[in-house]
């Protein structure tokens, strides 16, 4: 049976044991996991953090034509105020002058709804949102409330299906039902592939009766790849990605982000899917497989030198390219290297720890290894299969460093630094404060107007830390001036003191 | 109103309100219990809304959480926050713990007010709310948790102090410019010979709010926030309340300043020499840009977007003194009835009384169809009747709005997502220059 027969997609901690407790060395974690024993422990103190929701708000707002319905309290898409920027930057760059930003309704239940229900409310935000906006697509986006109450947004999809002019995508993202918030991309995939993707190919309809057109079609789609962005890449990110793919004759049908529904239901058509992070494509790409037949290449994540080769040469190996990829990796590793010899000696022996998604934040660490970094402690914020190339490479170049899996949790974060003390911090968006309040440089791990993949990544990456290295005055006298909220005593226990084996005490 | 799905709301959910007050009183760990999504949720909103008011002391990701999980829910979560408070105690340095509960344990009913009162009875600092974000937005979050820190935090005491007041009304994050407005309220009201709590500012402290209830008078500068809170401290404490408008600029300063000396019988000489002298000082710097206002010809038609608070008080500013015409006020606050009589009667007492037409409308996306409801397109040959020279003072959703119909814009609503907003303010005298100097700036910034 297929993931896909069922409404909804399983979650992480079930389909790949993944965990996001873990405290000690880089070389550690692999018994343990291998073992299946991460994923059944907790904290006994946590803090508040991230969960599916907000991953999936940042993607599905990002969409053009489409409107996000969030079914749920009228908190749950707030998050989207900070989103919109990203959105409304994509927005601009592909060229609307007076852009929108992200589009959301909330369907705001009240006191009263959590006893009779919410459908009526969801099915008018639905019918309203569709007669305003005319979107080419609404996305029913569940939050804890209807999950607890017991509303059935699948059936009031079904109920709506003829009486508006949108695509219905319900998508299933309640908070308490995973630890993993990397489980909402497989839930966002499993409703388009359910929902949306039907595999129509407008090839076959008359209009394109003209065997010339048809010979042009068909050999675009030969050199017509998907290329899976993630939304913490930027602009700047997917150029750079695209520039690549093009020296290899590659054409890319860009999803999930910042583009129209519409690119999904070309994605069947391409004759590769091309993965730029595993933890977030490995889903969406094994049942376009199943599905369509589309192969699919999901090995690295394109960061860091080594990276972008084995991602480029993976690309190369499934579309007939091979003979040009050696060319390709040759040159662009010779003119970076050219450009980094003066950046080098600033960075050499520089200390560093990183917090972030999982992937991308093991992928960084290896590629601060690279350009001579001395990496201390890494901590992704979930750990599972997809993690373990980029440790067990991390081993080797960093057998001293340490590991902690954990979303955010800022106090085992400031406990590890006071130990490290590193001269940068590389971490995530809202989680970096912290890290700023004990005084390092501090570089963002994402996102802004810069680029982080591919070989203009390295070379952007290192040139930017060799900026914080400068000057890292703000972050001082932060460290100087300000108190964190802990008692001093934390400082000098052990940090992963409170992640305990079993689950909840019930 | 309508009262069923919000476009992009504006404001935050029960418990986002409530948490955002809470992490912004001096020393406060807040401590959530509340499904594991629902810190970063809130936080992600407030980094988007609130003019850049990061994290503090123990707001954002530092925020303490029970991070509930299904079988919780199935179970019930309250051994989970038994956990979760002890090791909150022993790790975190707080000299209050705040409980806040969110939807999940809301609907499952799980009764945090026995555990709190348990650890309360222990000696441990802390008081609890139930804020599950069905029971409405910000606004009421940030009357439940103020009202639960008036009946159980404030302590009790006999006797009144003569000239001493609580300021409430201002909600931290949901008003971007709280600090800094709640500042300058703060000042003028030591300048009359009154002693101030103000909860928020740099200038506060938690022993002052413990210490708040033998205060002599509630000043609220709101008609639709912290009324409950105030309620609490005239049933708990037999502490009256003063509502009033947040008086933006010195007409509706002036209003407010006589409103509360007259309550509290301070000699009429102290109030009209701080009017004299506020005044005196308003206009030395107004005197100054005069020039250019009246020169460059800075007098627009204008469209107020905010919330119940704010949009009757920027439209009275635009109307009474900066001699502009307010024509549209799209009040985005949902409201009873009566609540819609009073911004109406708030505006009435004001010159844009004549000029404004207020509407109620949640939704960013119509606020397009009520401008062109009063401003048809007409096309009246060579001669046309438009809109402009035109302005908005809105929020940053209303951004699209402002370009579609050609006009300029400022961001002072909620959400503040293009503008850092630090120690910068708007109410009183000083904030109505603020407010000038940040409008006129808008439109000297195309020369």
């Amino acid at each position: 049976m297929s993931h896909l027969d069922a409404p909804t997609a399983p979650r992480r901690e079930d389909r790949l044991g993944a965990c996001i407790e873990f405290g000690g060395g880089v070389g550690e974690i692999r018994e343990p996991f291998c073992q299946g024993c991460l994923k059944n422990r907790r904290r006994l103190f946590s803090q508040g953090t991230i969960c599916q929701l907000l991953p999936a708000i940042a993607i599905l707002t990002s969409l053009k034509d489409t409107v996000v319905v969030v079914h749920g309290a009228v908190g749950c898409g707030g998050a989207a105020h900070a989103l919109g920027a990203n959105v409304r930057l994509g927005q601009w760059r592909s060229g609307d002058k007076n852009p929108r930003g992200a589009l959301w309704i909330s369907t705001n239940l009240s006191e009263r709804d959590v006893t009779t229900g919410g459908e009526e409310r969801l099915r008018e935000a639905i019918v309203e949102a569709d007669r305003r906006h005319r979107p080419e697509a609404i996305v029913i986006l569940s939050a804890c409330v209807p999950g607890i109450i017991g509303d059935d947004i699948e059936g009031v999809a079904r109920d709506l299906k003829n009486r508006v002019g949108a695509a219905l995508l319900p998508v299933h993202c309640e908070g308490f039902k995973t630890k993993i918030m990397a489980t909402a991309y497989d839930a966002i995939f499993h409703s388009f592939l359910r929902n949306l993707i039907d595999g129509r190919d407008e090839s076959e309809f008359p209009v394109w009766d003209d065997e010339g057109a048809r010979a042009r079609e068909a050999i675009r789609r030969k050199r017509l790849v998907n290329l899976m962005n993630v939304s913490s890449m930027t602009g700047p990110d997917l150029a750079e990605l695209r520039r690549l793919l093009g020296k290899l004759g590659l054409e890319a049908n860009v999803i999930p982000c910042d583009v129209d529904p519409e690119a999904f239901r070309r994605a069947p058509l391409a004759s590769l899917s091309v993965g730029v992070c595993p933890t977030h494509d490995d889903y969406f790409m094994s049942r376009l497989l199943e599905k369509f037949g589309v192969p699919y290449v999901c090995s690295r994540m394109p960061i860091g030198i080594e990276n972008t080769g084995v991602w480029l040469r993976a690309v190369a190996g499934k579309t007939g390219t091979d003979h040009l990829v050696e060319g390709v990796v040759k040159a662009e590793e010779a003119e970076l290297e050219l450009a980094l010899a003066p950046l080098r000696p600033k960075l050499l022996g520089k200390k560093v720890m990183l917090s972030a998604g999982e992937v991308r934040t093991l992928a960084t660490a290896n590629m601060c290894a690279e350009l001579g970094l001395e990496v201390l402690a890494v901590r992704p914020y979930h750990y599972d299969q997809f993690g373990e190339p980029e440790v067990e490479r991390l081993g080797k170049v960093a057998p001293g460093a340490r590991l902690n899996v954990a979303t955010a949790q800022p106090f085992e974060a400031v406990n590890i630094l006071r130990r490290v003390e590193p001269d940068l911090y590389i971490g995530h968006n809202s989680d970096n404060v912290w890290a700023a309040k004990c005084g390092p440089a501090v570089l963002p791990i994402y996102g802004s107007n810069f680029v982080y993949s591919g070989y203009a990544g390295v070379f952007e990456v290192a040139r930017r830390a060799v900026m914080h290295l400068a000057n890292s005055s703000f972050n001082q006298n932060l460290a100087k001036n300000v108190r964190q909220p802990y008692r001093r005593d934390w400082y000098a226990q052990d940090p992963f003191k409170y992640i305990k084996d079993g689950g909840r005490a019930a | 109103m309508k009262n069923s799905f919000v476009e992009r709301p504006r404001s935050f959910c029960a418990l986002g309100g409530a948490l955002l007050a809470a992490s912004a009183l001096p020393g406060v760990v807040p401590v959530i219990h509340a499904a594991m999504g629902c810190g970063g949720s809130i936080y992600w909103n407030q980094y988007g809304s609130t003019g850049y008011l990061g994290a503090g002391y123990c707001g954002g990701l530092a925020v303490p959480s029970s991070n509930i999980q299904e079988s919780d829910i199935v179970f019930g979560g309250l051994d989970r926050l038994e956990e979760q408070l002890k090791s909150t105690v022993e790790i975190m340095e707080g000299e209050l713990y705040v409980v806040l509960t969110g939807c999940t344990p809301d609907i499952i009913g799980d009764d945090i007010d026995s555990l709190v009162r348990d650890f309360a009875s222990r000696g441990v600092p802390v008081v609890g709310a139930q804020t599950g974000g069905f029971r409405g937005d910000g606004r009421a979050g940030y009357d439940i948790v103020m009202t639960a820190l008036v009946e159980t935090f404030v302590a009790r005491r006999s006797a009144k102090v003569k000239n001493k007041v609580n300021l409430l009304g201002l909600a931290p994050g949901q008003d971007a410019f709280f600090r800094g407005s709640l500042l300058q309220l703060r000042s003028l009201l030591e300048a009359l010979g009154l002693t101030v709590n103000s909860f928020f500012t740099v200038k506060d402290t938690l022993e002052n709010v413990r210490q708040s209830g033998d205060a002599e008078l509630n000043v609220v500068v709101s008609e639709f926030f912290g009324q409950a809170a105030a309620d609490a401290y005239e049933r708990t404490h037999g502490v009256p309340s003063l509502r009033l408008p947040p008086p933006v600029g010195p007409a509706a300063t002036e209003a407010f300043l006589r409103a509360v000396s007259e309550r509290l019988d301070m000699p009429g000489r102290v109030t009209e020499g701080l009017l004299a002298e506020e005044k005196r000082r308003y206009y030395a710097y107004v005197e100054r840009v005069a020039d250019a206002v009246n020169d460059l010809d800075w007098q627009r038609n204008a469209v107020v977007v905010g919330d119940a608070n704010y949009a009757p008080a920027l439209t009275a500013f635009l109307a009474d003194d900066l001699g502009w015409l307010p024509r549209l006020t799209v009040v985005t606050t949902p409201l009873e009835e009566d609540g819609e009589a009073r911004v109406q009667a708030f505006i009435n007492r004001s010159r844009a009384g004549e000029l404004t037409k207020v509407v109620y409308e949640t939704d960013p996306s119509e606020v397009a169809r009520h401008f062109w409801n009063i401003a048809p397109r007409r096309h009246d040959g060579l001669h046309r009747q438009s809109f402009s020279p035109a302005f908005v003072l809105g929020s940053h959703l209303e951004r699209q709005f402002a370009a579609d119909i050609g006009a300029d814009h400022l961001t002072v609503t909620a959400p503040v997502g293009n503008r850092v907003v630090m120690s910068r303010g708007y109410a009183g005298f000083e904030g109505g220059l603020t407010l000038m100097e940040d409008i006129l700036t808008v439109l000297a910034f195309q020369r």
